[in-house]
């Protein structure tokens, strides 16, 4: 069986008179079976901007995204709709989406009509409640109203109503907990992953938030200026990173827990920014400006993506981009 | 030690056409000298309606209803911030206290260097400019940014920089009391780290005493002293931050803390339900709709924040020792 959804070699450089390479040869692949793949990075790294390419809104500079095995900018009509019904987008706050005069009812209704998914009002009406109670929303509280009369949290299921009622195959999340309170998360990540147990619906999460992507389990993708600098299973990169940015992000989550606190003090680390005393060019590791560990080779060469070995032994489940680990 | 600032019955609300509507009700809070406080809870409860009360920054609609605010310090003299002319404020917000709004790393002039703006409020308050340079200067070094970034303007920097700057200034004067709204909100995670240990050693270099208002559980575990959880506009519970996270006593605190995600495989269940707008405050204890404690009781009357074991106070029935006995 292929994978589901294969992105080769994407990149993505903004014009202008300042250049942005937004997206530099990034390349990853969600399974044919049912996955949770999270993206994360900082703002800026490149992950709103995959997303609009795998969505197919943007086209990108270079390198290609290929959905159950064809290329989404070469395949026609039919592929199209076929390729619209079953990759389903939610957004942060999914707002703008909705019409405001729509009633939420009005909202999954044109779903079941535009996809011809009911014969009758009632089934109609049958499937509408079970979407919502899919998502833990009751129907009563939430069918007559309208968007704004909804709170961000119960927009945001509305939406994985919607998207439940088209059963996808593939929804692309972008931060879409990231307005939502620390309560209303969890439901949300966990329906993510009844989708996934109970319905076989992958997701690419997207978000800057660490301790989201843990929590989902899975795979993880580390970005950073565009580039992949770790991926593999998410326990596993979590747990004991590779990459010296990854090191940094990780050990930089605010854990839960006060017995559990940050140790050094990060502030006497350097304090390059992004932005900001960055050297130019990118032919090199973009982090060495930053890392701990910068080398001499780390500023001629960019270093590639591959199996990384530790201590003379490759470390399955994974693969870093960094010069320590050849 | 007696209370830097000791907060007794603070009501505050948004003034209607016919009636205020409270927001802030009968907040009762002591502030420790050199402790971060950090005030938790869900978006809508309350969290900034009180740092601004606090401030006596609120802006119509909102109004000051009732309740005092005594801040004493350590010269020995005492004030009740309620009761302060608009002078009076001026004076002591320049000299003791300092408000960092949320969302302030967007507020400085695009068009003006770092400097001027440092520099300026220092300048009308009779500081020399020299002073006033040299003053900011010493406040970017307690959040790591270089002198020269007095020479740029806002849109060289970062979001982490523009932050350091805002905590700058509002540090420069060295001052008692600092309140900072999601500080680190909008800040990726090194940075918010960064930003978090530079506050921790403000505190410790200045000897200040910090409120930190935040929804975020993780950076109230990794900085705060004490915290208080508040709930549609009260404080439901109030204690040291590893009392709070190992035995949370109130309901609400039990299902916030409950509700954090961690390591992946532990499946947590979600706080249901949602937080109400402070036109829809429900009777006797507000958090009744959505608690699985719930009895009788709770639904009419009204729970006090009580002293519960040491250093813990707890808005609920169930620590109720009357109300216990009569169930
Ligand atoms: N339409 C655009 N035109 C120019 N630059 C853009 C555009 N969209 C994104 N960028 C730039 O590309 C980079 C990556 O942005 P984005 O994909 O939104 O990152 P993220 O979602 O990780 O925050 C940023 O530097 C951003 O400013
Ligand atoms: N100036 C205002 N106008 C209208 N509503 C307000 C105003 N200030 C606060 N509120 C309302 O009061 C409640 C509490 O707000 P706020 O203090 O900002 O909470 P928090 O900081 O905890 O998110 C919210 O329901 C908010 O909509
Ligand atoms: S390649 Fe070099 S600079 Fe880059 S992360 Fe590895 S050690 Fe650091
Ligand atoms: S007073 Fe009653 S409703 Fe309120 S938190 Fe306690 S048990 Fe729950
Ligand atoms: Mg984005
Ligand atoms: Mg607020």
């Amino acid at each position: 069986m292929s994978d589901l959804l294969v992105v080769e070699n994407l990149r993505q450089i903004f014009g202008g008179r300042n250049q942005t390479v937004a997206v530099d040869d990034v390349s990853f692949r969600i399974p044919a079976e049912p996955t949770i793949v999270s993206l994360v990075g900082e703002s800026g790294s490149g992950k709103s901007t995959i997303a609009r390419i795998i969505l197919g809104l943007l086209q990108p500079t270079a390198g290609r995204v290929l959905y159950d095995g064809a290329d989404i900018a070469t395949s026609g009509r039919k592929w199209n709709r076929k390729f619209r019904g079953e990759v389903q987008a939610v957004f942060q706050d999914p707002y703008s989406v909705y019409n405001p005069v729509y009633k939420a009812e009005r909202v999954l209704k044109l779903v079941i009509r535009k996809f011809g998914l009911a014969k009758s009002k009632a089934e109609a009406q049958a499937m509408m409640e079970e979407a919502l109670r899919a998502v833990d929303l009751r129907p009563e509280e939430v069918l007559d109203r309208h968007p704004h009369q909804l709170s961000g949290g119960q927009r945001q299921r509305l939406m994985l109503a919607r998207v439940y009622l088209m059963r996808p195959r593939l929804i692309v999340a972008d931060e879409p907990v990231s307005m939502i309170d620390a309560g209303m998360r969890a439901s949300f990540l966990n329906i993510l992953q009844d989708f996934r147990d109970s319905h076989g619906i992958s997701t690419l999460f997207i978000t800057h938030d660490l301790s989201t992507a843990m929590y989902l389990g899975g795979e993880i993708i580390v970005l950073y200026q565009g580039r992949i600098m770790e991926q593999g299973a998410t326990q596993t990169v979590m747990n004991a990173p590779l990459h010296p940015y990854a090191q940094l992000l990780i050990s930089s989550i605010p854990t839960p827990d006060p017995r559990r606190r940050w140790d050094e003090d990060l502030s006497a680390a350097p304090l390059a920014e992004i932005g900001y005393g960055a050297r130019a060019g990118r032919d090199r590791c973009l982090f060495a400006d930053r890392c701990p560990q910068v080398m001499d080779m780390c500023w001629g060469a960019r270093p590639r993506l591959r199996r990384p070995k530790v201590d003379a032994v490759e470390s399955a489940q994974r693969d870093v981009a960094c010069y320590l680990y050849e | 030690m007696p209370a830097l600032l000791e907060i007794r019955g603070l009501s505050a609300g948004l003034q209607g056409r016919r009636s205020v509507t409270q927001v802030v009700s009968n907040v009762d809070l002591d502030v420790q000298p050199g402790e971060i406080l950090g005030v938790v809870g869900e978006s809508g409860c309350g969290k900034s309606t009180l740092a601004t009360a606090i401030m006596r920054l609120l802006v119509p609609p909102q109004v000051l209803q009732s309740g005092s605010m005594t801040l004493r310090l350590n010269e020995g003299s005492s004030y009740d911030l309620i009761k302060l002319s608009e002078s009076e404020l001026r004076e002591l917000r320049w000299r003791h206290l300092s408000y960092i709004p949320q969302g302030s790393m967007n507020s400085l002039n695009p068009v003006l260097r770092v400097e001027r703006q440092m520099t300026d409020t220092l300048i009308q308050h009779g500081l020399s400019d020299k002073e006033a340079r040299s003053r900011s200067a010493a406040a970017l070094e307690l959040v790591n940014l270089e002198p020269k970034i007095l020479y740029s303007y806002p849109h060289e920097l970062s979001g982490g920089m523009r932050q350091r700057v805002i905590i700058a200034a509002a540090v420069s004067m060295h001052p008692t009391l600092i309140v900072a709204d999601e500080l680190t909100t909008a800040l990726d995670v090194v940075t918010q780290r960064q930003i978090l240990q530079e506050l921790i050693g403000i505190r410790d270099e200045l000897g200040a005493t910090i409120i930190l208002i935040t929804h975020d559980m993780g950076v109230v575990a990794q900085i705060a002293d004490r915290v208080a959880v508040m709930y549609a506009g009260k404080i439901a519970e109030l204690g040291t931050v590893n009392g709070i996270f190992e035995t949370p006593l109130h309901p609400y605190s039990q299902g916030l803390i409950g509700s954090i995600p961690r390591e992946s495989g532990q499946r947590v269940e979600g706080l249901p339900g949602e937080a109400p707008s402070p036109w829809n405050y429900p009777t006797g204890c507000r958090f009744h709709p959505r608690c699985p404690k719930v009895f009788d009781h709770c639904r009419a009357q009204t729970p006090a924040l009580q002293a519960q074991e040491s250093d813990r106070w707890a808005a609920c029935h169930l620590y109720d020792t009357e109300v216990a006995a009569d169930v």
